[in-house]
């Protein structure tokens, strides 16, 4: 008796059909972080739309997003439903951590946003242009300390970048990890170092209002509004956009990818994706299919060649 | 307008019943999600957030308001009741909190932690108010070396939980310590301790080893005892409600609570928990009934639960005059105000006062109604106690994984529960007190970054730590501390100390 | 402290004597791991190997402390422990982890409180485990359902409210 009820009730769940885009969005990190927002901003927005009846976003923190991702690629082979957010810091903590599981493990399917970094200097620094900040790090690397986030991350291989550009020791470059964008603008607020990089979103209020004064930005071309040169424009060849992306499960049916892309498509093109990433700052960077495809290979080459100039990756 | 004027017009509109009934809702939810053990504030708003995105403007703000303050007060009924702090802010509460409720005094550590939260978050909410810009210029000055000797303190304070064996408290803090190597090094991205294993880069999460040690191990610790003798703890002996003594024992520290915990939580890297610590320290050192320290003293529920919600407003300074989020909480709270519009920065309080003063009127109004729902449940909580045990505990270890799932599903997370269950049940067996454990695991990678920050900025310079005068001042005061104690044990022989270091956890 | 006792306290303490081994394999691993780190120590001086190794000597002294305290008896009397208890609170949250990615919340968290609650002497599982399952089902629903916490499904999830996965 008890073996028929068993039988029927995992028969019940098998036999209810999987409903047609009810989405699952992973978010490889803790809440609070960009990746949790941008997951948590899909959700209300495919929901809105009424591009998704049902959002859920769990969230899988650990290690950069590998985590995440390995437990991502090894549970959804074949799942048009599961999606996973991600960006430019999971590429190089996949290298920097060794990870099992690489970006070639899931189906990319789309960059939704990006942000540029920016170098800041504290107001009260004597240190006026990029130029002048460049000099010193030529004269002294270790006299030069720069705040920014995790080590092995986008901030760290900007600077490495940046050195590298400007004729200087990659490994000499003196970095100063913080574990969140808070805590390394507070040294930079209180002169504890001599500059700060990271995403311009999380020092333009700062810039306003004139605590911080703003060197460069790592565009390839200026960026409207913003009153500062690109590092290109001084002659560092440095170009670095901290993107984030979506993907889906591995192992999906061309008709399955291109359903997916086809609901990406229609929640970036929707006036509340535009709306919500007005009010949160966010550059609406969308590029879908095989451009895309090409970018993140060109990404994941230049990393694993700056990782190891720095000396994080062997 | 002045300020003034702007709080009183913030108040009046949220006194409006359909607010207030948002409130009461807000303050309700947060605090149901934040008794989870193992499910921190954080997560508690990042899940509640869209909850409050229905609402108008004014609606979602104050209900906002609720979630938040009732997320942090949320973790101390459980710690008290059930030894199982929600997380890393409420394990000094369990020190106390539990062994009261355990005499049937659970009315009384309920009543002066919810009190003392009120109490707290009054005070630091108008400190918040009014002091704001002037808090943040403060807590700028501090950087790496002034943390690192900010830290060293609170690793004094660890000392004050040892118990009677230097030895076992040690042990325990540096058992800690080893915990605490495990996971990418922050500064330089390299992978100690962790064997390959991807889901120890991260590390040990603080509340994984609290709910662990302090949930899984007692519920083992209780149940090896065997169904031998009476049951020891009493749901409610003498009055639920506090009584004069216990009203006169609290209000200083409720007040030196909140003035340590709303600085430090103001800073950039303080962290709720280091407020605790302090707050536990310094009123085992001022009570007038040191004897009851380890047995129950009301001073160490009243202090840390103060420090706590005062640390939460104290959040707030950084995040609405810098935009700075100091923590994962502030982080969510910055999307939560996006969506009101409200750009948190060093304008905020000039291009945006009405919604700054709504927002600080919908905390004060948050506060209050945390306070109006929580007394009257005191009666109905301590009740949870006569629950007969296996009813009691199985309903324990539920909602301990419960939040340990519900952060992150993973097997990997369950298995350590385990695992760090059953070396708190062995540490319980043999007199080791389970606080410092959790303390050096919380401490010493801060201690760590911070040290290695401030060496790599000057370059390898150790005489840095001694030219701040902040950081000299407190790395003094916690020599001090240290060498006191041990001059006068070595003297006395600790007769009258070890009487006052209490025993076990 | 009467004589008894004493005697008893006299003789070297065996578990003791495995909590101080036990300290120093730690210890041991700790300074095993640190020495593979490469030394980046870069301006600082003070590398990712440098704490592990403090910590790694002091849990090493710790242990021959330990063994210098369980020479002497210096362990305090634990309190005799029942086995069988632990035994099954230990099988309680097993079976919850093997279970719960397969059978879901309910049923994994229903296996947990069954037999805890047998460890505090409530033997009749036939009792327990409906109660637990319903119980957690109550919970999952709150949880996941009001809340949107994500708690993994299962059967019994899926019967009453659908949906793969």
């Amino acid at each position: 008796m008890k073996k028929l009820m068993l039988a029927t009730i995992l028969a019940g769940a098998v036999a209810l059909p999987a409903m047609a885009a009810d989405y699952t969005i992973i978010a490889p990190a803790n809440p609070g972080g960009g990746w949790d927002q941008t997951a948590r901003t899909m959700q209300a927005v495919l929901q809105d739309e009424g591009i998704s009846s049902s959002v859920q976003v769990q969230n899988v923190p650990g290690a950069g997003g590998t985590i995440g991702l390995a437990q991502f690629a090894s549970q959804n082979e074949g799942n048009a439903n599961a999606l996973i957010v991600g960006g430019y810091v999971m590429v190089g903590a996949i290298l920097t951590n060794n990870a099992p599981v690489g970006l070639d493990a899931v189906t990319p399917i789309a960059r939704l946003t990006g942000e540029y970094e920016a170098i800041v200097v504290p107001a009260a620094s004597p240190i006026q242009t990029i130029e002048e900040l460049v000099e010193a790090l030529k004269a002294d690397p270790g006299a030069v300390s720069w705040a920014g986030g995790s080590a092995g991350g986008t901030d760290h291989i900007a600077v490495g970048l940046l050195a590298k550009a400007a004729g200087v020791d990659p490994t000499k470059i003196n970095y100063i990890a913080y574990s969140g964008g808070g805590e390394a603008l507070a040294a930079i607020l209180g002169s504890q170092v001599t500059a700060g990089i990271s995403s311009l979103g999380e020092f333009v209020a700062q810039i306003d209002s004139g605590t911080l004064r703003l060197l460069a930005v790592s565009s390839e071309e200026r960026i409207e509004g913003v009153d500062a040169p690109t590092l290109k424009e001084v002659g560092l060849d440095v170009v670095l956009q901290n993107w984030r992306m979506v993907a889906a499960a591995p192992g999906l049916s061309d008709e399955q990818k291109a359903a997916v892309s086809a609901d990406i498509e229609a929640m970036v093109k929707s006036a509340s994706w535009q709306e919500q990433l007005a009010t949160k700052g966010w550059a609406d960077t969308y590029l879908a299919g095989a451009e895309f495809d090409a970018q993140l290979a060109a990404d994941i080459t230049a990393t694993e060649t700056v990782l190891k100039d720095i000396g994080l990756v062997k | 307008m002045s300020a003034f004027d702007f709080l009183l017009q913030g108040l009046a509109t949220a006194s409006d019943p359909m607010l207030l009934f948002y409130a009461l809702i807000g303050v309700t939810l947060g605090t149901a999600v934040g008794v989870l053990p193992g499910i921190g504030p954080a997560l508690t708003v990042a899940l509640l957030l869209p909850v409050t995105y229905r609402l108008d403007p004014a609606g979602s703000l104050i209900m906002f308001a609720g979630i938040y303050y009732g997320g942090m007060y949320g973790g101390s009924t459980t710690s008290i009741l059930l030894n199982t702090p929600g997380e890393s802010a409420s394990i000094i509460t369990a020190l106390e909190g539990n062994k009261m409720a355990r005499k049937g005094r659970g009315g009384p550590a309920l009543a002066t932690a919810a009190i003392g939260s009120f109490v707290a978050g009054l005070i630091a909410t108008l400190l918040l108010a009014f002091l704001a810009p002037h808090v943040v210029k403060l807590a700028l000055v501090f950087g790496p070396r002034e943390y690192f000797a900010l830290m060293v303190l609170a690793f004094v304070t660890v000392s004050s939980a040892f118990g009677d064996s230097t030895l076992r408290g040690l042990t325990s803090l540096f058992l800690g310590f080893g915990l605490a190597c495990v996971g990418i090094d922050q500064l330089t991205g390299q992978a100690r301790m962790s064997f390959g294993v991807p889901d120890l880069l991260d590390g040990i999460e603080v509340t994984t080893l609290a709910v662990a040690m302090f949930a899984v191990g007692e519920a083992l610790a209780i149940a090896a005892l065997g169904n031998t003798g009476e049951d020891k703890v009493h749901a409610v002996k003498g009055s639920v409600w506090m009584n004069r003594s216990d009203w006169s024992r609290s209000w200083k520290p409720w007040l030196r609570g909140t003035f340590i915990g709303f600085p430090i939580g103001a800073m950039p890297a303080g962290g709720a928990e280091i407020g605790t610590f302090l707050s536990y320290a310094t009123e085992k050192k001022l009570t007038k009934h040191p004897e009851e320290f380890g047995h129950g003293a009301i001073e160490g529920v009243a202090g840390p639960e103060a420090a706590n919600n005062a640390s939460a407003a104290g959040t707030l300074v950084p995040l609405l005059t810098l935009g700075l989020p100091t923590t994962a909480t502030a982080a969510i709270m910055l999307a939560g105000f996006q969506q009101f519009g409200l750009q948190p920065g060093p304008l905020l309080f000039a291009t945006n006062p009405e919604l700054v003063w709504g927002l600080i009127a919908s905390l004060l109004i948050a506060n209050a109604m945390l306070l109006v729902l929580n007394l009257p449940m005191i009666g109905l909580w301590v009740k949870l106690l006569t629950i007969p045990k296996p009813w009691l505990y199985a309903g324990i270890l539920l909602f301990a994984t419960l939040g340990t799932i519900g952060a992150n599903p993973s097997t990997f997370e369950l298995g350590m529960l385990l695992v760090f269950g059953l070396v708190g049940y062995g540490m319980r067996v043999f007199g080791y007190p389970i606080a410092p454990i959790v303390v050096g695991l919380i401490l010493s990678p801060m201690a760590e970054q911070q040290l290695r920050r401030a060496l790599s900025i000057s370059q390898g310079d150790w005489t840095v730590l001694l030219t701040s005068p902040i950081a000299a001042v407190m790395l003094g005061i916690a020599a001090l501390a240290l060498i006191v104690p041990l001059v006068m044990r070595m003297r006395g022989r600790g007769a009258v100390l070890s009487q006052l270091a209490g025993d076990e956890d | 402290m009467s004589l008894k006792q004493y005697e008893i306290q006299r003789r070297p303490d065996w578990a003791a004597l495995i909590i101080a081994a036990g300290l120093a394999v730690f210890g041991a691993v700790i300074l095993w791991d640190s020495a593979r780190l490469a030394d980046l120590g870069g301006y600082s001086g003070v590398g990712p190997g440098t704490v592990p190794r403090v910590v790694g000597i002091g849990l090493i002294l710790l242990a021959v402390w330990t063994v210098a305290a369980a020479l002497r008896g210096d362990f305090p009397e634990r309190p005799r422990q029942q086995p069988a208890p632990v035994l099954w609170i230990i099988a309680g949250l097993a079976g919850q982890l093997i279970l719960l990615k397969i059978a879901g919340f309910s049923i994994a968290t229903g296996v947990l409180f069954a037999l805890t609650a047998r460890a505090f002497g409530k033997r009749n599982l036939t009792l327990t485990l409906p109660v637990g399952i319903a119980i957690s089902f109550v919970v999952w629903i709150v949880f996941s359902q009001l809340l949107m916490l994500n708690l993994p499904a299962g059967p019994l999830e899926h019967l009453f409210f659908g949906g793969a996965r």
